[in-house]
């Protein structure tokens, strides 16, 4: 019943979980201006803002590396939505740096609101008129939906069903250890710990909670940046591409003149596709900062295609996991081996580079994973987590011979994560366990 | 009004319970069925346990007598669970019976403001709405007045023995039942169901073949449950330990049949831990043996007890099961196995406090709520009597935490979710149970023991003097420097124990091994402490949050309907107790702290 208590900080994305321009998280709750000014470029401004008052600068992670350019809007005690001390952080909309944000804020010991929970801080300090019984109703609504909508009916069919293997495996770990605390030695048969069990389970939570990777890709997407030098026909392939597929959403000019922007789906993973055409080696300021900007594109892009003159080979850069080399031009030169070749002017090849470009995006798809196991919600993805880490910590215990006691600790944190996404396990299902499974008692 | 207070029962809850009162100044009388039972061991001879060993430890940091009696009982004593860590370690020892009955009812006639007399309660006194509690009944016709009750029928409640075919009223084999009562409280509208449990067969000592089993000592030092004393100097005897085996196991699967359980006659529903032979016989059929601990019932005393064969099957079923096993080919039994079913009365029918919400005024404790084992009985009877007392004196009851002792997990899993089976304790029901370790119980529990007038000033020093030791011997680990870091960092080591730093830090030397041992476990458990204690303050935010138990539910809008209800029932005192209720969802308890915040229902 941690989801009540109004001493956490808690916070949650304000805006859609999608692209944007502008994406606003909103923080809530005593402290927590102190709570973020070490992860902020100006943390006295932001200790000393008064209430509603804005202040612009960067968040920073804990290595102080800059996350995002951000303005926080901020209201002391007593004011704004909930009536708490609350931050309102509006930064860049990427997904990206939204993921970066929201991690932060829970490795900085916030919470993750449940929804409705902001209402029910408002309404808690009076901001909202309680006596107006459709007020209450809403609340009942909100809450009990989100309560639903967060662990229950989110999870369904398989992925419920292999969460509660995941669960029921853990259970019967857990009770092997719990009977070996609830009854003396002397009571039971030798004990051995079952490593192998434990072994497997992490490895199945780590697959599972790998299969977000994927999940995220379908959700949020894929940037590719099309790159090269120019006039090797990146343009031409940008139009094509655009033309190739049916589901282009819209081409339009990006917001500054660096680049052009396009999105498109392929293979069902939408993309958001960048060409840096127009670039060459300037004097032009202007220019020189496009260049900068198109090569922090390239840095933050999952996949980037370098295109090359099949007739003018120049510098061919190595291909890695985040990018594939394609020779166009193949109309005019041919090139050898199993090498990539389209042309962007008569169309040729390009369905097979669509087929590259899926099969890149995708690789992160476990062998045989079941496409549709696919954790999509970040909050799954943290509890997945943290039972993975409880229980590698269970293991090491119990590698290094540690007491059970503190095994179960650990086990036990595993259990309640697991139990977040599908329901919470009370100590009598441990006990039933035990009975049904042990032969105990004098 | 004749007495303040009146307990029912002289068994290990309603000791507790009679002092509580007498000692913290109210007359009081015991009444029982008789008095030479007081402190009977009915079934095993043992006390303490897992988590039931630290339960006699709170009782004794709060005031009550339990451990005193073990300890200067006991003919065996043995920390369980040394190697499973620290938190789950608890004492146990087994009993003389026959002292630790007369060292109860010596310790009850003793006790200045408590009266004492033999007869059977039939009936209670009430007032005209039958709401508040006001005397007693009894077998022979006397009515006596107090202000408060506690109740404490154990198993003799309507209690019924079965043996195979036989059966016959008594609580315990050869005494009767207490018959009238229970059907008294149903008329009243008391929520009583019927619930059983078994107890082995004793055998001769002398007709033991102790050539065919094994032998289990003690621990070679005793050490005390009380926290009054160091040490304590009792005589040691062995058990022993032998085994089933599948001409047993063939012997009891023939003659099912015989079995009440298992013909259909008794309805109460018996405790899965604690299964009969027959039981665990169905239910393992895999199992090729079943371990038995032969005990001693006493010093005194041909009787054995063999735990872990308790049955009701016929007696000459019995015999031929129990001679096919190893050691015991020649046993002579002298006392049958047997079970025994009795009324109880749901316990989600009591406050926190152990009230109930019926009637004003009383109060019921042990296994009357559903519980079994002495331990659980004890530590319900001292609550029981602490809370009358403070009702007594106009004071608020004294409710202890899920997170400060085993008794607050066991009475708040009681009152909250009630119990389906013979409730017993057990360590994984203790979420914070890190913090519930069994030679901590005196920094959790005197201080509340000497606010409610059970503990003398004395011991709250003595408690304030023992918290100096443990931080006089952190700042002297602080002050030196052993594996190139302080001696209490290294202490963290896994490898490094206190024992290796007394040759470090020789001052260590002036310390005793009690405090010494509290540091250790301090330090190295410091990580997972510090981690639970994040869990704990969360969770004592919401227990914080009282609620009156005459909060009236129906005032708050938005409430769901099965939520509502349950929240009617259980009547929590708070909404940390709330949360815990099945069928009340997390909007409900929103909606409760929204409300109550607001100035609704605040106690
Ligand atoms: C056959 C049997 C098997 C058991 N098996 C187990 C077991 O396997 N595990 C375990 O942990 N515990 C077991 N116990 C339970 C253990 O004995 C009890 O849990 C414990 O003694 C309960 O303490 P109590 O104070 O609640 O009741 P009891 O010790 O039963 O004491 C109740 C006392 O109240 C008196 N009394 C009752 N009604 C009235 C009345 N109306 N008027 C006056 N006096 C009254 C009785 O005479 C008795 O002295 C068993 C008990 C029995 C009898």
């Amino acid at each position: 019943m941690s989801r009540y208590d109004t001493q956490d900080i808690i916070y949650a994305l304000a805006t859609p979980w999608a692209r944007s321009g502008l994406a606003v998280i909103r923080i809530s709750g005593a402290g927590c201006k102190e709570a973020l000014a070490p992860y902020f470029s100006r943390p006295a401004a932001l200790l000393g803002a008064p209430n509603a008052t804005m202040v612009h600068g960067s968040l920073i992670d804990e290595a102080a590396a800059r996350i995002d350019e951000v303005v926080l809007a901020i209201n002391t005690d007593g004011h704004g939505y909930t009536a708490e001390e609350a931050i309102e952080i509006s930064c860049h909309g990427s997904l990206a740096v939204i993921q970066a944000i929201l991690a932060l804020l829970g490795r900085i010991g916030m919470r993750s609101a449940e929804a409705g929970e902001f209402t029910f801080r408002a309404f808690l300090h009076g901001r909202v008129d309680l006596t107006q019984a459709e007020a209450v109703e809403e609340l009942v609504s909100s809450v009990s939906q989100r309560s639903r909508s967060l662990s229950l009916s989110r999870l369904e069919g398989k992925l419920r069903q292999r969460i509660d293997m995941l669960k029921d495996t853990l259970l019967t770990i857990l009770a092997a250890v719990e009977v070996q605390l609830d009854y003396a030695e002397d009571e039971l048969d030798e004990f051995v710990f079952p490593t192998q069990a434990l072994t497997d389970l992490i490895a199945s939570i780590g697959s599972l909670a790998d299969t977000y990777q994927i999940g995220r890709l379908y959700k949020r997407g894929a940037k590719v940046v099309l790159a090269g030098s120019t006039n090797v026909g990146k343009s031409s392939l940008f139009n094509l591409l655009l033309k190739e597929e049916r589901s282009i959403v819209s081409p339009y000019r990006g917001t500054t003149r660096d680049y052009i922007e396009a999105d498109l789906e392929v293979g069902g993973i939408p993309i958001r596709l960048y060409d840096t055409a127009g670039l060459r080696e300037s004097e032009d300021l202007v220019e020189q900062e496009g260049v900068v900007r198109s090569e922090r594109l390239i840095g933050q892009a999952d996949l980037v295609i370098h295109l090359v003159d099949s007739t003018d080979l120049g510098h061919i850069p190595e291909e890695d996991g985040r990018t594939i080399v394609v020779y166009n031009k193949s109309d005019l030169a041919r090139i050898g081996g199993d090498k990539l070749a389209i042309s962007a002017q008569s169309g040729e090849g390009v369905a097979r580079l669509l087929e590259v470009v899926e099969a890149y995006l995708k690789r992160s798809i476990p062998e045989g994973g079941d496409e549709e196991l696919v954790i999509e919600g970040e909050r799954q993805w943290r509890l997945l987590g943290g039972a993975k880490g409880a229980l590698l910590r269970a293991l090491h215990l119990v590698q290094a011979d540690a007491v059970l006691d503190v095994v179960a600790v650990e086990l036990g944190e595993a259990l309640s994560n697991l139990g977040e996404l599908t329901g919470e396990v009370r100590s009598d299902d441990i006990l039933e366990r035990i009975f049904s499974g042990f032969c105990v008692g004098k | 009004m004749d007495y303040d207070a009146i307990v029912v029962g002289g068994g290990h809850a309603g000791i507790e319970a009679s002092l509580a009162l007498s000692r913290i100044g109210f007359s009081t009388l015991l009444v029982t069925q008789r008095l030479d039972t007081i402190g009977a061991l009915s079934c095993n001879p043992a006390i303490g346990g897992l988590s039931k060993g630290n339960i006699v430890r709170e009782i004794d940091a709060l005031g009550g007598e339990m451990a005193h009696l073990i300890d200067h009982s006991m003919i065996q004593f043995r920390i369980l669970n040394r190697r499973r860590g620290p938190a789950v370690q608890a004492p146990r020892a087994q009993a003389d019976k026959f002292t630790y009955n007369r060292l109860a009812k010596e310790t009850v006639e003793g006790q200045s403001n408590l009266a004492l007399f033999m007869d059977t309660v039939v009936d209670l006194l009430l007032d005209e709405a039958e709401r508040v509690y006001r005397g007693i009944i009894t077998e022979r016709g006397h009515t006596i007045t107090s202000r408060v009750l506690v109740l404490t029928t154990g198993t003799f409640m309507e209690g019924k023995i079965f043996i195979g075919e036989w059966e016959t009223s008594a609580g315990r084999l050869g005494e009767a039942a207490a018959i009238g009562l229970g059907t008294a409280l149903r008329q009243k509208g008391f929520p009583v169901g019927r619930m059983k449990t078994g107890t082995p067969a004793r055998v001769r000592r002398s007709s033991i073949d102790f050539s065919r089993v094994e032998t289990q000592q003690g621990d070679a030092i005793m050490l005390p449950f009380s926290f009054d004393y160091p040490t304590i100097d009792r005589p040691m005897r062995d058990c022993y330990i032998t085994w089933t085996n599948e001409q047993t196991h063939r012997i009891i699967g023939e003659n099912m049949a015989r079995s009440p359980l298992y013909g259909g006659k008794i309805s109460g529903i018996g405790p899965r831990y604690c299964p009969s032979i027959e039981d665990k016989v169905v239910r393992f059929p895999e199992r090729e043996r079943h371990q038995i601990f032969i005990e001693p019932e006493g010093i005194g005393t041909e009787e054995m007890y063999l735990n872990g064969i308790s049955s009701s099957l016929p007696e000459d079923v019995q015999a031929a099961f129990i001679h096919s096993i190893a050691g015991l080919e020649e046993a002579e039994i002298m006392r049958p196995a047997y079970a025994v079913e009795y009324d109880y009365i749901d316990p989600t029918a009591l406050y926190p406090s152990l009230e109930s919400k019926l009637v004003d005024g009383l109060f019921i404790a042990g296994q009357t709520n559903g519980t079994s084992g002495y331990e659980e009985a004890a530590c319900q009877g001292l609550m029981a009597g602490i809370n009358a007392a403070q009702k007594l004196k106009g004071e608020k009851p004294v409710v202890l935490g899920r997170h400060e002792a085993y008794i607050g997990v066991l009475i708040d899993d009681l009152v909250t979710m009630g119990t389906k089976e013979p409730y017993r304790m057990f360590t994984s029901r203790a979420e914070y149970r890190l913090n519930l370790r069994h030679d901590s119980g005196d920094v959790r529990l005197t201080k509340k023991g000497w606010e409610v007038g059970l503990q003398s000033d004395e011991h709250l020093a003595r408690l304030e003097e023992k918290l100096r030791r443990i931080e006089a011997v952190k700042d002297l680990l602080a002050q030196h420097t052993h594996r190139e870091k302080s001696a209490l960092a290294a202490l963290k080591m896994p490898e490094v124990t206190i024992e290796e730093l007394q040759g470090v830090v020789p001052a260590l030397g002036r310390f005793d091994e009690a405090t010494l041992h509290q540091v250790e476990l301090d330090v190295k458990y410091a990580g997972y402490i510090d981690r639970q204690q994040r869990q704990v303050d969360r969770f004592t935010r919401l227990e914080a949050m009282a609620i009156d138990p005459l909060f009236d539910y129906d005032s708050v809008e938005g409430l769901s309907s099965e939520g509502r209800e349950k929240l009617k029932a259980v009547r929590p005192f708070s909404v940390g107790q709330a949360s815990r209720i099945n069928g009340v969802r997390n909007s409900d308890v929103a909606i409760l702290i929204v409300h109550l915040r607001r100035g609704g229902g605040h106690v």
